[in-house]
């Protein structure tokens, strides 16, 4: 309740931030499910390391688990999607100045020239950095995950090098 | 004193202010005149630097700035309020950013006009929205208020009370600029009338200069406006004989 009455002063007067921020939880948990099919995608690959002998799982040590980057595919996009998407945030907490009255006129002649950015500005802002902070978490749990449960003899070299090659768009 | 030299402004081709000058000294009530389209909002938006413009607009001989443009308060029929937020909302917000905001006045007036403090603006009546906006510009601690149609959408007896108040608690350093369509209610308010025309100043006079020579304001605009007494009369017979 408190970082609400903080946030307040970083959002347009009056705005309903409750909502706004029940959006953006909205879309967080969203994105957070949709980023659960790596787990889904990587359980299936890890099946497929292994052979039936009769009733005994035996490891096919000549499998090899695709990279970490194929299994995550595009897991984490969503996040983007929701990061992309404070731009639209932005645009409506300025357009917010001229809905019901001309606010703007106010905002425009505050001897606080940052008065307006700020808070046009902060809460996107805020909310991208909320959007990369929890798709990179989530990336290096998976991460994690994925180097812990994949037997070693099924392992291809270099993948925490190969997410920065996708990363950066270089080749190694 | 805010002057304003050779102020010209073009929307697209169109000329909306056309080489104004003006002075505007603290202290007076000054009303602004003119058609629909005459130049009298261009003026005030540029005056508080929401337009570009040729020409120079100054306050004490600086142009406005932030770091001045709390010297100037804005009353629009527009409204610049926040929808959203009830008045005490409100007065919290201009406490923060005018420093010199009237917590005194803002209650007396609140009181006055008896208007909700806890009630959100988009719920008030559009008199009241009016003078809400007013009541802010006057609280705001300005030298100079500046107002857009203010009265606009209220009733008679409500314009008269805001004038008599007005003239009773203004101190002697501000200055109001009234845009108004009101000629003969605001007569015996001001103390001098601008007229504007087609982005020009084409009338200037004190109200004491008006009374010495024994005109009202009407027929001053009449005569500067070159107003054709007998237009109604000969349209109705022209009209009348085509019929």
């Amino acid at each position: 309740m408190n970082h609400k009455k903080k946030l307040v002063h970083y959002a347009p007067p009056g705005v309903n931030l409750g909502q706004e921020l029940g959006w953006f939880a909205s879309g967080i948990g969203a994105s957070l499910l949709y980023s659960l099919g790596f787990l889904f995608r990587y359980s299936r690959e890890y099946q497929l390391l292994f052979l039936w002998d009769g009733t005994a799982k035996v490891l096919n040590t000549s499998a090899v688990m695709p990279n970490f980057v194929q299994v995550l595919g595009g897991s984490l996009d969503t996040f983007l999607v929701l990061a992309l998407s404070m731009a639209a945030v932005a645009i409506y907490h300025y357009s917010y100045h001229y809905q019901g009255s001309k606010s703007i006129y106010l905002m425009r002649r505050l001897p606080d020239r940052w008065e307006l950015p700020r808070r046009c500005l902060t809460l996107p802002l805020m909310g991208v950095l909320a959007c990369l902070c929890v798709a990179l978490l989530l990336l290096l749990i998976y991460y994690a995950v994925y180097m812990a449960f994949t037997p070693r003899a099924c392992l291809a070299p270099y993948q925490w090098q190969k997410i920065w090659s996708v990363i950066l768009g270089v080749g190694i | 004193m805010i002057e304003i030299k050779n102020v010209s402004k073009y929307f697209g081709g169109k000329r909306a202010l056309d080489a104004v000058s003006l002075a505007l000294p603290q202290g007076q009530i000054v009303g602004l005149f003119g058609e629909n389209g005459a130049g009298k909002t261009t003026l005030i938006k540029c005056i508080l630097g929401y337009l570009r413009f040729s020409g120079e607009i100054t306050l004490d001989g600086a142009p406005i700035s932030r770091k001045n443009i709390a010297r100037l308060s804005f009353a629009t029929s527009e409204h610049s309020f926040f929808p959203n937020l009830d008045a005490t909302a409100h007065k919290e917000f201009y406490e923060q950013h005018f420093p010199q905001f009237s917590e005194k006045r803002f209650r007396g007036l609140m009181e006055f006009f008896e208007l909700p403090k806890h009630k959100a603006l988009r719920h008030f009546s559009t008199g009241q929205k009016n003078q809400f906006e007013v009541i802010l510009s006057l609280c705001q601690g300005a030298d100079y208020i500046l107002m857009d149609e203010p009265f606009a959408g209220n009733d008679v007896f409500n314009r008269e009370d805001f004038y008599k108040v007005l003239l009773g608690i203004l101190e002697p350093s501000e200055t109001v600029l009234l845009s108004t369509h009101l000629l003969e209610e605001v007569e015996n308010f001001i103390g001098r009338a601008i007229l504007i025309r087609r982005g020009k100043i084409v009338g200037d006079v004190s109200m004491l200069e008006l009374e010495d020579s024994g005109k009202c304001l009407m027929d001053y605009v009449k005569e500067t406006y070159h107003y054709k007494a007998d237009r109604v009369s000969k349209a109705l017979s022209e009209l009348t004989d085509e019929q």
